[in-house]
């Protein structure tokens, strides 16, 4: 609630600083074109005839090979090198890049800008297609049951140890197969409700079993998933660990007694929370890592600071290893709005993250002062929804409209999304449905992003007529068809987002005057948005479904998938598919259908994929579960600050969570011109 | 006298108790815990957090015992000088405050100097020239730094400083002298940063000093002992430090109570909103995560301030104010 209040403070008060630039804002919406180029990035090279034949290193690693400190470039690299082709130049080595983070929660901070990624497998620029990463390629076998894992030879940790099948053995094996660090088995490793296993084949080849064809398994390492490296390292996840250094914090390898001793000393109260902190690539300076960069001093210091991994495997194809910049130092910043100011002032040197949309012409006003450039890369997906909580059922009366898709429906046309595009979004967003955008593959086709999506008060009236809501109160409320007064819903929003939920969910209010909808907005502090969620109390909830273009490594926003969400669409449901029947609430048939298609997707080949993920839009749209606002915008990490000398900067990346963007933009390219 | 400390030193002492059993109760009367609140996290990243994961992290964390089971385990802890491990930032606890707590007093310090050096003098001018330009003046200061929030002023001064002054945005240090060593560069750097933040957080104080230094002068310098002395043929400016001056900074000393906790927090808002790193933005995030060890201890230690303000302030009494006679009944 405090922080509430003090955000709200700031906000205002900043506001009065930007009202002078209020005449810039229409600006902005007319030339929204010129800050959205061209959609560009680097690109993995897999022909072994293009890669480099000899490498060179950074400078002081060249001392330090010279001193007799570090084996030669060559050998540090390996024998299959990463190559990755810059997207304008062959780089050069040196500089610091500047940016801010906002305390031990903002992780994705700087596995977003320094991981790499390091995924097994990862996505292309377009964010469409998987291309080989730290494994050199992935071979199906035995009809999608069996699938190989060729590593790279030669490969090693940021200590100089090998990276080597054995790595994953010992984190299926030791870790994942280990109740007390992993409680519930992953779904990553899972097709159809049924685990698979990992088994060494031999040094550089691992291989991973299902019972059922997993046809989906590229795309599971590719994203960001629970197999997707070092990142959930700290949840003991990630889908291998450094055998030789981990090896210490398992009571099987350093003893009970031993390693519990090790816990107390370091005021851990048990070996679990130990072995957590110690794999953790934000925390742990001395964790062997596979990224280009490597923490140097952690996440949980005023500053974080990462520096390069002399063993990085990823390369140019001049055969300069990479990252070309030394350091990254992510400053903490105590709040936004000093996040904001400093991004304007130019102190940061690239910034996405945090940048706030609504100060978007304080920010170009200030680009020529700043001696930087504003981009901005819209997301595929919706920056807002609104999910209508299927099993509300505190009030029957609530819950039996939720239930009806025409009261959905009517309540998605008495929205104005082009007047919430323009106040928020400054123009620059595009007003629909909850389907991703265009050229997204799973997209079922232009007409579903406005089916049931544009301002049409006169039908929603008429469609809540007919439903029986027909009767209406002296102020033109409509009046609850059990004869219990007014009807009144409310939508539970979070602040201090990357979107402002609450403000717009106000205009909403206004709009939904006219249909004679009585919304109350309420603000709630996240906790207690949680528990009231999962005590199935609330009844609808704001947030954005990013992550939704990838339909299938990230479906929380498409249907009811998690249990205990911010905003959720059902809890009953959500608990129903995800014990396979058992517990929950069997859901109606249409959106039985929905989760059986997107189930069934994992098991077949792409194309039929790609079919059943249109469909599975097609009904999510039809029947509006949840209602799309204003989409493909860049209010979430959209906005882009990016100093002018440097190099290898996209005109327009692919944003989205699991590309972990800018990371698919290879920041390891990026490098300072002078 | 030593009685009358002692008799006090014991009191504060089980104040300080209960203070631990009370700011434990707050903590706990959120919705949810550590692990509730880590969960919404994870979600809103798009990670999901399972039932027998929160589960198992509750035991992990003990937070699945009983309160008092609880709040022994944390006493125990504390009277051995060790808080626990903060939760979210995975760290000891007196690491955590033990980072900020330098720069915090540093600050507030600086700030507190501030508020007398200005407030003094200009208080004691207003009172014996009362009337005087010089009085309204000040008066129409003072009311203006009452009357404007300090965090409305801090933004305006960081949006200015950026606009005008090209200054570094918020924070103590240069980006460059972040992490750099302790030199003579660096405090350099850091005397450099003082001014904005020192003045902001004294404006508020200054001016409400002023007023009350006024306003109990203004009383003394009409009671007769004034006259008396001035008719003694005493110098104006001995005449007014000696005597009334002397009775007039009762109010001065009695405020320490309120001041020794405030050295340590910072002021919470203000330093939000410039970037400062201190005590008071870590003791808000702790509130939000429920990390209930950080918040705990930051509290205890705020509340240990008070206690052992309130005990200076009323020994400072009674030795500044020889009226106060420590009677025993």
């Amino acid at each position: 609630m405090r922080k509430r209040t003090v955000r709200s403070r700031l906000t205002v008060a900043l506001v009065a600083g930007v009202v002078s630039c209020v005449v810039v804002v229409g600006a902005v919406a007319q030339s929204k074109n010129a800050y959205i180029g061209k959609l560009e990035g680097p690109e993995v090279v897999t022909d072994p005839a293009k890669f480099p034949k000899t490498f060179k290193e950074a400078p002081q690693l060249a001392a330090l090979v010279k001193a007799g400190k570090l084996p030669p470039v060559a050998e540090r690299i390996g024998q299959d090198p990463l190559v990755l082709k810059p997207l304008k130049e062959i780089g050069k080595y040196g500089g610091t890049w500047r940016a801010g983070f906002t305390g031990p929660a903002d992780f994705w901070n700087g596995f977003r800008c320094c991981s790499g990624p390091d995924h097994l497998m990862f996505w292309d620029y377009t964010g469409d297609k998987v291309v080989p990463n730290l494994a050199k390629g992935l071979e199906m076998q035995d009809g999608g049951k069996t699938w190989l894992l060729h590593l790279r030879r030669g490969m090693k940790w940021s200590d100089g140890k090998p990276f080597t099948a054995d790595d994953f053995v010992f984190w299926y094996e030791d870790i994942y197969k280990n109740k007390d660090l992993v409680p519930t088995p992953s779904s990553a490793m899972a097709i159809n409700g049924k685990q698979g296993s990992i088994e060494k084949v031999d040094t550089h080849t691992v291989r991973y079993r299902f019972p059922e064809p997993y046809f989906m398994f590229p795309d599971v390492l590719a994203g960001s998933t629970e197999l997707a490296g070092q990142m959930w390292g700290y949840r003991a996840l990630g889908g291998f660990a450094p055998a030789h250094y981990m090896k210490q914090f398992l009571p099987k390898y350093a003893g009970q007694a031993e390693l519990d001793k090790k816990a107390k000393d370091a005021k851990f109260d048990s070996w679990v929370r130990l072995f957590v902190a110690q794999n953790d690539w934000a925390r742990n300076p001395d964790l062997p890592v596979l990224s280009p960069w490597k923490t140097a001093t952690p996440i949980n210091t005023p500053t974080w600071t990462l520096e390069r991994n002399p063993y990085s495997v990823f390369v140019d194809t001049a055969g300069n290893q990479l990252p070309y910049i030394d350091k990254v130092v992510l400053t903490l910043a105590e709040n936004l709005e000093v996040l904001n100011l400093r991004a304007i002032a130019g102190e940061y040197d690239y910034a996405s993250r945090h940048v706030d949309l609504g100060k978007l012409p304080v920010f170009i006003e200030n680009q020529q002062k700043g001696n930087y450039k504003v981009h901005l890369d819209p997301g595929d997906y919706c920056d807002l929804i609104i999910k209508f909580n299927l099993n509300y059922d505190a009030d029957p009366e609530i819950g039996k409209w939720f239930n009806t898709a025409d009261f959905r429906r009517a309540l998605s046309l008495g929205i104005d999304r082009a007047q919430i595009n323009e106040t928020f979004w400054l123009g620059t967003g595009t007003p629909g449905s909850v389907v991703p955008a265009d050229h997204n593959k799973y997209n079922p086709g232009p007409q579903y992003r406005k089916l049931w999506s544009t301002l049409d008060v006169k039908k929603a009236n008429e469609m809540l007529d007919k439903i029986g809501l027909s009767k209406k109160d002296a102020e033109g409320y409509r009046m609850r068809a059990d004869g219990k007064g007014r009807l009144r819903i409310e939508i539970m929003t979070l602040g201090g987002q990357f979107v402002q939920y609450t403000q717009i969910s106000e205009m909403i209010r206004e709009q939904w005057k006219k249909i004679g909808i009585d919304l109350r907005v309420q603000e709630v502090e996240r906790s207690l948005a949680l528990k009231r969620t999962a005590a199935n109390e609330q009844q609808l909830g704001a947030w954005n479904n990013d992550g939704s273009e990838h339909l299938f490594t990230f479906p929380l926003h498409v249907f009811p998938f998690e249990v205990d969400a911010v905003a959720s669409s059902g809890p009953l449901y959500a608990r129903w598919f995800q014990s396979g029947g058992t517990q929950g609430k069997e859901p109606e048939p249409r959106m039985k259908e929905l989760m059986d298609k997107w189930r069934k997707a994992f098991g077949v080949p792409e194309k039929e994929r790609i079919q059943l993920g249109k469909e599975v839009w097609k009904i999510a749209a039809e029947e509006v579960y949840i209602i799309g606002v204003v989409g493909q915008a860049p209010a979430a990490m959209g906005v882009r600050v990016v100093k002018n000398s440097m190099g290898n900067i996209p005109a327009r990346m692919y944003n989205s969570p699991d590309g972990k963007t800018p990371g698919i933009s290879r920041p390891a390219t990026f490098f300072w011109k002078n | 006298m030593l009685a009358y400390v002692g008799r006090r030193a014991l009191l504060a002492v089980f104040t300080v108790w209960a203070i631990s059993v009370l700011s434990f109760a707050i903590i706990q009367l959120p919705p949810g815990d550590y692990v509730t609140s880590y969960i919404a996290q994870m979600a809103s990243t798009g990670s999901v957090v399972s039932e027998e994961e929160a589960q198992q992290l509750r035991i992990q964390y003990g937070l699945g015992q009983p309160y008092y089971v609880q709040y022994l385990k944390w006493m125990n802890l504390v009277v051995r000088g060790e808080f626990g491990m903060s939760m979210e930032w995975r760290r000891p606890v007196t690491e955590v405050i033990g980072d900020r707590l330098w720069l915090t007093m540093v600050v507030s310090l600086a700030a507190l100097v501030l508020t007398w050096v200005l407030a003094l003098p200009i208080g004691i001018y207003s009172a014996v020239r009362q009337y005087s330009p010089g009085d309204y003046a000040a008066t129409f200061v003072g009311f203006i730094g009452l009357a404007v929030p300090n965090f409305l002023l801090a933004l305006v001064l960081l949006y200015f400083g950026f606009v005008f002054l090209n200054a570094h945005v918020g924070g103590l240090f240069s980006p460059e002298m972040q992490d750099a060593e302790w030199s003579g560069a660096r405090v350099w750097d850091l005397m450099k940063h003082l001014p904005m933040p020192a003045l902001i957080l004294g404006l508020a104080g200054t001016a409400q000093q002023i007023r009350i230094m006024r306003a109990n002068l203004l009383d003394e310098l009409r009671k007769p002992y004034v006259v008396t002395a001035r008719s003694k043929g005493l110098t104006e400016l001995r005449l007014i430090l000696k005597y009334p001056v002397r009775v007039a900074l009762n109010p001065f000393a009695s405020t320490i109570g309120y001041t020794l906790p405030y050295i340590v927090s910072g002021s919470i808002i203000v330093s939000l909103v410039l970037g400062l790193p201190t005590v008071g933005p870590l003791l808000l995030k702790a509130l939000i995560a429920q990390d209930m060890f950080l918040a705990g201890t930051i509290v205890l230690l705020l509340g240990l301030m008070t206690v052992i303000g309130t005990l200076i302030s009323d020994i400072l009494l009674v030795w500044i104010d020889p009226r106060i006679r420590l009677e025993e009944t």
